[in-house]
C-alpha cells in the first residue's frame, strides 16, 4: 500500500519522538513516512490530525492503534515529512479507503477539495480504523519474525505497550478543558482517541464523561506528556534546532551523542557525517586541556564543498552541515546564543 | 634569506594590527614555527604540540570527505579563537585572536596574503 501512495514533496528526514510529529504538523497536509529497523510505515496527517497509522514489517501489517503503539514504543523514530498537495492528499485518501478509511470521514468535498473536518468526527473515524492484529499479540509475532529473519534483531525489538494502558487514560471532558484554556494538548488528544475506541463505552457514557466535572487524574495527565529523558530534547529545543535548519545555507543539522544520532533534520546520510563529527570531537578533547581559552564554543572545518560545524548543546553536541556560501558570522552568533541559553537553563 | 624573513614578518604584521588579534604564525605541520608575530600571548612547546595535533587531525578529517583538503579550520572558545589555513604543502597560516576580533576581516586578509606568503616559503 505504501508504494501506491503519492510521493509528495520531502521536507526532510528527522529523528524525534512520535509526539513531536503531532505538535509540529498543525499546518501540515501530507504523509509522515516512518522507518523502524527493516520495516516502514506512515502516518497520514491533515493539519495536525492523524488520519491513519500504518506500519509493515515483513509480512506483518499494523494499522490504527497497533501501528501507533508500535511507533510509541520507541523513544524516537526516524521519519520523512512529505508534503501533499490537496490533489495528492485526496488520492492518498482514496488509497487508504481501500484499507478501511471511509472517504467521507476525511473532509473531502465533491469537487475534491479538502476541507477541515470537525475534530470529533474525525477522531471517531480514526477510532474506527480496523486493527489488523491485536496489539497484545504483537511482541510475540514480531519476535518470531525477527528470529526467522535475523537472530540479532530480536533483542532490539521493543516491547509494545498494551492497549489497556490507553483505556485508563483521560476522561473525555479533558478536551473541553484544554479547549477552554486555549491550550493545545496534542498528546492528550491522541490518547483520548484511544479511549473512545473502547467497545464497551457507550455513547451515553461518553456524554456523561463530558458533563462530569471531576478533575483529571493527575497521574494520567503526567503519563500522557512526554517525560524529559537524558539526551532527549524538549519541544522548544527541537523547535530551535528546526529554526537553525531553516537558515539559508544549512543542509542538515544533527543532535548527537557518543553512541547515536538523536535528532536529524535534513536529507543526508547521517552515520558517515557523525563519524567525521566524532573525529573532530576527539581532536577538540585532546586540545582543550592544553588551552586556557574558556569553554569550547564550536569547531568549523571548511572544505571546498561546504562547512562542518560541531558545537556543544546541553550534554551532547550539534553537528551542522552547511554550504560554502553560509555566513559563518551568523552561525557563530546563533551557536553562542544557544549555548548561553543552555547554560542558563542548567544553572536554574 | 633575511630579506624574506623581514617580508614575512611584514605580512604577518598586517594581521597583528587588526583589532584583538594576538598572534599570526606561519607554522609547519610538525609544530615547528617558521615565523611568528605576537602580542600578549606566549607560544610555548605545549601550544605548538597542540597546534600540530590540530593540523594533522584536520587534514585527516577533511580527507574523509571524499579525499577533500580543508581550506580553513576555525576553533572557537569563549575567550579566544584560532583560524588555521593551509598555505602550501605542510605550511599553515595560523591566527589567534580574542573572541571580540572581527573574523570576516581576518579571513579576508588570510586569503589576500596567501599567495605572497607562499612565494616567501
Amino acid at each position: 500500500m505504501i508504494d501506491k501512495l503519492p510521493d509528495g514533496k520531502s521536507i526532510g528526514w528527522m529523528q524525534a519522538p512520535v509526539q513531536w510529529i503531532f505538535t509540529h504538523t498543525v499546518r501540515f497536509l501530507g504523509i509522515v513516512r516512518v522507518v523502524i529497523l527493516d520495516g516502514e510505515g506512515f502516518i497520514l496527517i491533515r493539519k495536525g490530525l492523524p488520519l491513519m497509522y500504518y506500519f509493515k514489517h515483513g509480512r506483518i501489517e499494523l494499522r490504527g492503534h497497533g501501528a501507533l503503539d508500535y511507533f510509541n514504543s520507541h523513544k524516537t523514530i526516524e521519519f520523512n515529512l512529505c508534503k501533499y498537495t490537496p490533489e495528492e492528499f485526496s488520492r492518498a485518501l482514496e488509497i487508504c479507503e481501500v484499507a478501511g478509511i471511509p472517504q467521507e470521514t476525511v473532509g473531502v468535498t465533491e469537487n475534491g477539495r479538502s476541507v477541515p473536518a470537525r475534530a470529533e468526527g474525525a477522531v471517531k473515524r480514526i477510532d474506527e480504523l480496523p486493527v489488523v492484529q491485536k496489539v497484545e499479540q504483537l511482541p510475540q509475532v514480531l519476535a518470531d519474525k525477527s528470529e526467522t529473519k535475523s537472530e540479532k534483531h530480536s533483542d532490539e525489538l521493543p516491547v509494545i505497550p498494551q492497549v489497556e494502558q490507553h483505556q485508563q487514560v483521560l476522561p473525555k471532558k479533558s478536551e473541553t478543558k484544554s479547549e477552554k484554556h486555549g491550550v493545545e494538548l496534542p498528546v492528550i488528544r491522541h490518547i483520548e482517541q484511544h479511549q473512545r475506541v473502547l467497545p464497551e463505552k457507550s455513547e451515553q457514557e461518553g456524554k456523561n464523561a463530558i458533563a462530569d466535572d471531576s478533575p483529571i487524574p493527575e497521574a494520567d495527565v503526567t503519563a500522557s506528556h512526554p517525560v524529559p529523558q537524558p539526551g532527549i530534547l524538549n519541544e522548544v529545543e527541537i523547535k530551535t534546532i528546526g529554526q537553525i535548519k531553516k537558515l539559508n545555507g544549512i543542509i542538515a543539522i544533527s543532535f548527537f551523542n557518543d553512541d547515536r544520532n538523536i535528532l536529524l533534520m535534513g536529507d543526508v546520510e547521517i552515520e558517515p557525517l557523525l563519524n567525521i563529527a566524532r573525529t573532530m570531537l576527539t581532536t577538540i578533547n585532546t586540545i582543550k586541556p592544553h588551552l586556557d581559552w574558556g569553554f569550547f564554543v564550536h569547531m568549523t572545518l571548511q572544505i571546498p564543498e561546504g562547512n562542518l560545524i560541531i558545537a556543544p548543546y546541553h550534554e551532547n553536541h550539534l553537528c551542522i552541515l552547511t554550504t560554502r556560501t553560509i555566513n559563518i558570522g551568523h552561525i557563530r552568533r546563533i551557536l553562542r546564543d544557544l549555548q548561553q541559553d543552555s547554560d542558563r537553563e542548567m544553572m536554574r | 634569506m633575511l630579506k624574506r624573513i623581514k617580508m614575512l614578518k611584514q605580512i604577518l604584521n598586517k594581521f597583528l594590527v587588526l583589532s584583538d588579534v594576538q598572534a599570526a604564525i606561519v607554522i609547519q605541520e610538525n609544530g615547528e614555527i617558521i615565523q611568528s608575530i605576537k602580542s600578549g600571548i606566549v607560544i610555548n612547546d605545549g601550544l605548538q604540540a597542540v597546534l600540530s595535533i590540530l593540523m594533522r587531525d584536520s587534514k585527516k578529517t577533511a580527507a574523509q570527505f571524499g579525499n577533500a583538503s580543508f581550506s580553513m579550520v576555525f576553533l572557537e572558545f569563549s575567550d579566544n579563537f584560532l583560524i588555521l589555513g593551509p598555505v602550501m604543502d605542510e605550511f599553515y597560516l595560523l591566527i589567534i585572536a580574542k573572541q571580540t576580533a572581527n573574523i570576516g576581516q581576518i579571513t579576508y586578509e588570510m586569503k589576500k596574503n596567501q599567495a605572497e606568503i607562499m612565494s616567501l616559503l
